[in-house]
C-alpha cells in the first residue's frame, strides 16, 4: 500500500499523545490481517494497510471509552466513527481519526471457496488487478475483482468521510450506486420464497454472536436481550424460531444506524447472507426518510427522531 | 386457548389506552357488533410499542396483528404517537423483506370517540386477515413451554 | 403467586353471551391460579367482600377481576384488594364486557375470547410487582381558559374558595357569547344584567388575574405543576393607563373596522371598546383598519388620548404562570351558514343569523335596540325564523342537534311581537326540543300568546322578491308546500368548536370528538374531567350548552379543582420508567426521545448512567420502546409483561 509510510509517520507523531491507535498488521498467515493496538513507538514498523485490512475497527472505541485512541479508518470504518459520535457512545476529543483512500478490501469466504481448500497458505502477492496466491505448492492467479467484498463494488465512500490525518490522494467513489447483485436478485424473490429464503439460513446459525460482537454499531454488548431473562425476548434454544428473531432484534436496533460494514456477515462462521438483510433495510430507511446513517455527525437517527407531517408516511386509510 | 378452527384467526391487537382502548370501548358501549378474533393488549402509548413486539407475536405464530393509537397531534403523551408512526413505518416496510404478507400488520388511529370507527377497522382487518388465511408456522418452542420458563422463575 | 380469578355476570350483561362459570372453570388450570369462581356483581359490595373474603381465605397474593373496562373499575377493585392487604398492582382486569360480550353474540366464541383475556391477564399478573407512589408538592394556583359565562362561574367559584385564579379571554373583554345576548329565556332576563355584574366581580376579586386580549402559547408540566405560556397579544393601548374614557373612540377618524362583537351588524372605528359593560373596559387598535399602523399617517388616538396611553409599537408579550390545574372553558362558534345555497349562501342582506338579530334586539346594539332590515332600515313586519341550520344535518356535517336554538328562536319570536306589535312571525321547524325546566311552556307561550306561526318543516328555497323575499318550503303536518312572504329571515345558526379548539386540546393533552368538542373522562360519571389529570371542562367546549348547563359546569369544574387542592400533596403515580443501573450503558437515546425530559444524566462510579425523576415521568413508555437493552423498564407495563401476554396468547 502505497501510503503506508505516510501513515506510519503520521501515526509516530501523533502517538505521544495517545494512549493506543488501533490499526492493522499481518495475521497468521499471508491472506489475514489482524486488529494492531500501537501502544509503543516500535510497534508502528508493524503497522499494514491494504485489501486485507477489512476489520472495522471502529468497533473498538466505546470499549475504549475515556482513553485518548488514535484509530486507522477504511471509508467504511469512518461512517462507524460517525454513528458513534452521533450517538454520543464515544468523544470526539478523545479519538484521532487516520484517513486513508482505501480502494477495496478482499472477501475471505470468495477466496476459500476460489481456493477449493484451507491448507496452509506459503504466500499471497496483489499486483494491480491480480492476485497470486501460493497454497499446498500450487499457484492460484485470481483476479482481483473476483475476490474482492461486495460492499467495495458499490462503495460510495472509499475516504474517510471524517478525519484528522488523511495520507494519500482522496479518490471518487465506485461507478456502481445500485446495491449489488444481491439485492436484485434477492428483490426478484417473492414472498413466500422469502420466507423459505430466511428461514434456511436462520436455521444454520449457531447463536455464536460472533455478528453481534464484530458489529460497531452492537453497545449493548453484556446486556443484549438475547442473552437476558428480564426482559425475555429469546429462549437459549436451538429453533429457528428464537434464532431468526435474534436477527431480527440485531436488525431492527440498527434501523437507521447500520452504516453498512458488513462485519456481521464478515464475521459469520455459517456464511449467513446477514448483510444483504441490512442493506435492504437500509434502502427502505433511505426511501422513507432520505437518510444514511454515519454521513453527518449532527444528524440525528431517524427512529430517535421524528416530523408533526413526514412526507413519505401515508397513514393508510384505517 | 386455541383458537377456534375454521371460526377464527389469531388476531393480536396492541391499543394505546387513552384513545384507541378508549374507542374500542365506546363501540362496546354503542354494541357495535365485531368479529370475535381479535385479543388486545393494552398499553399506555402507542409509543410504548416496540415493534419487536409485533416482530415476536407474528413469529410465535399470530395471523395477523393490528396496532392503534391517538391520532397524530392527538397523543395523550404530546409524541409517542409520532415515535410510534415511524417505528411502525419502519416495521411495515421490514416485514415484506422477511415474506411476511405485509397485509398482516396494519397501523392505525382511532380515537376516544370513534367507536363506529373501530367497528369497521375492527371487521376490515379480520376480512383481510381471513382473506390471508392462516399465517405459515415457524419452527420453535411452544409458547407454553417458553411461558412456563418465564413462569417459573417466578 | 397464588392468583384468585373474579368473572363477572355483570347481570346478564356479560353472563348473556358468555359462559362465565366455564371461563372460571378454564382459569382454575392457568398458571398460578389458586381459586376462580363467577360472580353476579363483582363491583357491588357483596362482590367485592367476596374479593376481600378470598384473598384471606385462599392466600391470594393477586387477583384478576374479568368484568367491564378497566378505565370504569380498575380504580374500584385496586382499592378492594388493597383493602384486603395486597398491594393496588397485584391486580390485573380483563375486559370481557366492551370487548366481548357487548360486540358479539356467538356464546361459544365469546366464552373462548374471555377465556384468552383471563389467560392474558394471569399471564401477565405473574410479572406484576408491588407498586408505591411518592408525594410530591403542588401549586395552588388554577388557570382558567375563555372568559365565557362558564369560565366567570369557574373563576368565581374557584376565587371565592380561596385560590388564586389566572384567567385568560382570547378577546378583549370577557363575557362570550352571553354577554352578546339581548334577552335569556324562559324568563325574559336581560342578558347584560344578570351577566354584568358577575364580570364585575371577576374584575375586582383579589384572587384572580385576568389577561383579555391573550392566547395560550403552551403548556407543559402535569397536574399540581403546570407551566403555562400566555401570549399577551398586542393591543397598542397601554391597559396600565387606559381608563376607558372612550374619547379615543369618538375621534377616530377610521370608521370602517369590523365590529366583531355586534357580529358584523354596522362597523365600529378602528380604536375600539368593545360595548359600555367591557371589562376590562380598555381599549384596543385594529392594526388591519389603522391608518397609522396601516399607512404611517395619523395617530389622532394618541392625540386626544388623556393619560398617553396609545403605543403604535406595541409587541406581542409573553408571561409564564404556574398553576396547579387548568379548567378549559373555550365555549363555542357559530356554525357557517353559508354553504346553504338555498337561504341564498350569503347573498341576501335581510338573511341574518340569530347572533346578529340577538344584536338588533339590544338597546346597546348598532341599531339602538330597533329591528331594522340591514337592507333597507325599514321595520319588518313578517319574520321568518329557520330552525336547524347547521345543527341536525348530515349533509353539512353537522349531525347534532345543538339544542338551545328552538328556545332562542321562541324567545326571539316573542321579543319581536314585543318590539314590533304589528309584525307576524313564522318558524320553520323540525321538532321542538323544549326539556329543560319551564322550556315548555315557554315555547307554548310563545305559539299561543305571541301568535307565532310554527310551521314543520324545511325551507326549500328563499329567493328575493321585490323588495323583501319569498321563503319556500313544506309543512309536513300539512303535506302541503308553503310560501311566505318575509321582510327578514333569521338563521338559527347552531354551534361549531370554537374555532382553534383542536390546537388548544394539543397543548393540554386532551382529546376532543371528530367535531372538535373535548372529551370528557366518562360521559356519565365525569362529565367535566378530562383524562389528563388536573384538566377539567367547562362549558360548551364540550359540548353545545345553555346557559344554566354551563353556569353548573363552571361550578362543577371549580368543585373539581378545589377537591384536588385540598390536599397539600399529591400521589404520583408509579407506573413510571425505571432504568436498571446495571444493564444501562449511559447511551442517551431515552433522554432524547423522552417528551418530558423525565430522563437525567447520572455520574455512577465514573459512567455515565440514565436517572427516571418520578414525579415528572409521565408513564407513557417511549423510553422502554427505545432502549435497545432493555434497562428503561415501564413499571406496570415492563417488557416482560407484554411479552407474557403475547405468549399467554399465541400458543399453537
Amino acid at each position: 500500500m502505497k501510503y503506508q509510510q505516510e501513515l506510519k509517520d503520521s501515526i509516530r507523531k501523533a502517538l505521544p499523545g495517545l494512549d493506543v491507535v488501533i490499526a492493522w498488521s499481518a495475521g497468521y498467515d499471508p491472506l489475514h490481517a489482524t486488529p494492531h493496538f500501537i501502544r509503543r513507538e516500535e510497534d508502528i514498523d508493524r503497522l499494514e494497510i491494504g485489501p486485507f485490512s477489512v476489520h472495522n475497527l471502529a468497533t473498538y472505541l466505546p470499549g475504549l471509552r475515556g482513553k485518548k485512541v488514535g484509530i486507522v479508518v477504511k471509508g467504511c470504518d469512518s461512517r462507524s466513527v460517525i454513528e458513534l459520535l452521533q450517538e454520543n457512545l464515544i468523544n470526539r476529543e478523545d479519538v484521532t481519526i487516520f484517513g486513508f483512500p482505501c480502494t477495496g478490501v478482499v472477501d475471505q469466504t470468495k477466496i476459500r471457496k476460489a481456493l477449493g481448500h484451507t491448507g496452509k497458505v506459503d504466500f499471497c502477492q496483489i499486483a494491480s488487478q491480480t492476485v497470486v496466491i501460493g497454497a499446498g505448492g500450487e499457484e492460484h492467479k485470481l483476479r482481483l475483482s473476483k475476490v474482492l467484498a461486495d460492499k467495495c463494488f458499490s462503495c460510495q465512500y472509499p475516504n474517510a468521510l471524517i478525519s484528522d490525518h488523511f495520507v494519500g490522494e482522496k479518490i471518487s467513489p465506485s461507478a456502481q450506486t445500485e446495491g449489488g447483485d444481491d439485492l436484485e436478485a434477492f428483490e426478484n424473490m417473492p414472498l413466500p420464497e422469502r420466507f423459505a429464503f430466511w428461514q434456511k439460513e436462520m436455521d444454520r446459525c449457531i447463536r455464536c454472536y460472533a455478528c453481534r460482537n464484530a458489529c460497531p454499531m452492537c453497545v449493548c454488548r453484556d446486556h443484549c436481550l438475547a442473552e437476558s431473562r428480564d426482559p425475555h425476548w429469546l429462549s437459549q434454544e436451538d429453533s429457528v424460531r428464537d434464532k431468526w428473531m435474534f436477527q431480527l432484534i440485531h436488525a431492527y436496533h440498527l434501523a437507521g444506524r447500520c452504516t453498512e460494514c458488513g462485519e456481521c456477515q464478515r464475521a459469520c462462521p455459517m456464511d449467513i447472507p446477514l448483510l444483504l438483510l441490512k442493506k435492504k433495510m437500509n434502502k427502505e430507511i433511505k426511501e422513507l426518510f432520505q437518510y444514511e446513517a454515519g454521513v453527518d455527525p449532527e444528524a440525528t437517527p431517524p427512529l430517535l427522531s421524528f416530523k408533526m407531517e413526514e412526507e413519505n408516511i401515508k397513514e393508510r386509510e384505517w | 386457548m386455541p383458537v377456534l378452527k375454521g371460526k377464527e384467526l389469531r388476531i393480536v391487537g396492541f391499543l394505546c389506552n387513552w384513545c384507541s382502548y378508549g374507542g374500542a370501548d365506546t363501540a362496546g358501549v354503542g354494541r357495535f357488533n365485531q368479529p370475535t378474533d381479535l385479543r388486545i393488549i393494552r398499553v399506555p402509548c402507542s409509543g410504548r410499542i416496540d415493534p419487536l413486539f409485533i416482530m415476536k407475536t407474528l413469529m410465535n405464530g399470530a395471523d395477523g396483528v393490528l396496532v392503534s393509537g391517538c391520532h397524530p397531534r392527538d397523543c395523550h403523551y404530546a409524541e409517542g404517537n409520532f415515535y410510534a408512526r415511524r417505528r411502525l413505518e419502519v416495521l411495515h416496510r421490514f416485514l415484506p423483506i422477511l415474506g411476511f404478507e405485509p397485509g398482516r400488520f396494519e397501523y392505525t388511529w382511532v380515537s376516544a370517540s370513534e367507536g363506529q370507527r373501530w367497528q369497521q377497522v375492527v371487521t376490515r382487518f379480520t376480512e383481510q386477515i381471513h382473506k390471508l388465511g392462516p399465517a405459515p408456522k415457524i419452527a420453535g418452542p411452544e409458547a407454553s413451554a417458553t411461558l412456563r420458563q418465564m413462569e417459573a422463575v417466578l | 403467586m397464588k392468583i384468585g380469578v373474579f368473572v363477572c355476570h355483570c347481570g346478564s350483561n356479560i353472563e348473556g353471551t358468555v359462559d362465565t362459570a366455564a371461563v372460571a372453570a378454564a382459569a382454575r388450570e392457568f398458571p398460578g391460579v389458586a381459586f376462580a369462581t363467577d360472580t353476579m356483581y363483582t363491583c357491588s359490595e357483596p362482590g367485592q367482600e367476596e374479593i376481600v373474603n378470598a384473598i384471606k381465605e385462599h392466600q391470594l397474593d393477586g387477583v384478576v377481576v374479568a368484568s367491564c373496562t378497566p378505565r370504569m373499575h380498575e380504580q374500584t377493585f385496586r382499592r378492594t384488594v388493597e383493602r384486603a392487604g395486597l398491594n393496588r398492582y397485584l391486580f390485573e382486569m380483563a375486559n370481557i364486557r366492551e370487548h366481548v360480550s357487548w360486540i358479539g353474540k356467538d356464546r361459544e366464541a365469546n366464552t373462548n375470547k374471555a377465556t384468552d383475556l383471563v389467560r392474558m391477564a394471569a399471564s401477565k399478573l405473574l410479572h406484576n410487582r408491588p407498586l408505591l407512589s411518592k408525594q410530591f408538592d403542588i401549586n395552588k394556583r388554577v388557570l382558567i381558559i375563555g372568559g365565557g359565562v362558564a369560565g366567570i362561574q369557574a373563576a368565581l367559584d374557584c376565587a371565592e374558595g380561596g385560590l388564586e385564579v389566572v384567567l385568560v379571554e382570547k378577546t378583549t373583554t370577557i363575557g362570550g357569547k352571553m354577554a352578546k345576548l339581548d334577552k335569556t329565556f324562559p324568563t325574559v332576563d336581560c342578558s347584560c344584567c344578570i351577566l354584568g355584574p358577575r364580570m364585575v366581580d371577576v374584575a375586582q376579586h383579589p384572587n384572580i388575574t385576568l389577561y383579555a386580549y391573550s392566547e395560550i402559547e403552551e403548556v407543559s408540566g402535569y397536574v399540581g405543576n403546570f407551566d403555562v405560556k400566555v401570549k399577551k397579544k398586542a393591543t397598542y393601548v397601554d391597559w396600565d393607563k387606559c381608563t376607558g374614557c372612550g374619547i379615543c373612540m369618538t375621534k377616530c377618524p377610521s370608521k370602517k373596522a369590523t365590529d366583531y362583537f355586534n357580529e358584523g351588524i354596522g362597523k365600529t372605528t378602528a380604536i375600539n371598546i368593545p360595548f359600555p359593560q367591557a371589562i376590562p373596559k380598555k381599549a384596543k387598535i385594529d392594526a388591519d383598519f389603522c391608518m397609522k399602523l396601516q399607512k404611517g399617517k395619523c395617530g389622532i388616538c394618541a392625540k386626544v388620548c388623556p393619560s398617553g396611553c396609545i403605543d403604535f409599537t406595541q409587541q406581542d408579550e409573553f408571561v409564564t404562570e404556574k398553576v396547579g390545574a387548568i379548567v378549559a372553558a373555550t365555549g363555542f362558534d357559530l356554525f357557517d351558514w353559508t354553504v346553504y345555497g338555498e337561504y341564498g349562501g350569503g347573498r341576501y342582506p335581510d338573511v341574518i343569523t340569530s347572533l346578529q338579530y340577538e344584536r338588533m334586539l339590544s338597546a346597546s346594539g348598532p341599531t339602538g335596540g330597533h329591528i331594522k332590515r340591514p337592507s333597507d332600515g325599514k321595520e319588518p313586519k313578517n319574520v321568518v325564523f329557520i330552525q336547524c341550520v347547521g345543527s341536525r344535518d348530515k349533509s353539512v356535517g353537522r349531525p347534532y342537534c345543538t339544542g338551545f336554538c328552538c328556545m332562542y328562536t321562541a324567545k326571539q319570536a316573542i321579543l319581536t311581537k314585543d318590539h314590533l306589535p304589528e309584525s307576524q312571525t313564522y318558524v320553520f321547524y323540525m321538532d321542538i326540543r323544549a326539556t329543560g325546566k319551564n322550556y315548555d311552556e315557554f315555547t307554548r307561550r310563545a305559539m299561543e300568546e305571541y301568535n307565532a306561526k310554527y310551521i314543520r318543516g324545511r325551507v326549500s328555497m328563499i329567493y328575493p322578491k321585490g323588495d323583501s323575499l319569498l321563503v319556500r318550503g313544506a309543512d309536513t303536518l300539512m303535506g302541503t308546500q308553503v310560501e311566505v312572504d318575509a321582510d327578514l329571515v333569521v338563521l338559527a345558526v347552531g354551534a361549531e368548536a370554537a374555532a382553534g379548539a383542536a390546537g388548544l386540546a394539543e397543548k393540554l393533552r386532551i382529546s376532543y370528538d371528530s367535531y372538535g368538542f373535548y372529551m370528557e373522562g366518562h360521559p356519565k360519571l365525569k362529565p367535566v374531567e378530562t383524562n389528563t389529570a388536573g384538566v377539567y371542562l367547562a362549558g360548551s367546549c364540550q359540548g353545545p350548552k345553555d346557559i344554566p348547563s354551563s353556569v353548573a359546569q363552571g361550578s362543577a369544574a371549580a368543585s373539581k379543582v378545589l377537591g384536588l387542592f385540598s390536599k397539600d400533596k399529591l400521589a404520583s403515580d408509579p407506573q413510571v420508567s425505571v432504568v436498571d443501573i446495571k444493564r444501562c450503558i449511559g447511551c442517551g437515546k431515552c433522554m432524547k426521545t423522552c417528551p418530558f425530559g423525565a430522563i437525567k444524566e447520572i455520574d455512577f462510579r465514573g459512567m455515565k448512567k440514565a436517572e427516571v425523576i418520578e414525579t415528572v415521568c409521565q408513564g407513557c413508555g417511549i423510553c422502554t420502546s427505545t432502549c435497545p437493552q432493555g434497562a428503561a423498564q415501564l413499571q406496570h407495563f415492563t417488557d416482560n409483561q407484554i411479552l407474557s401476554e403475547v405468549n399467554a396468547l399465541c400458543q399453537f
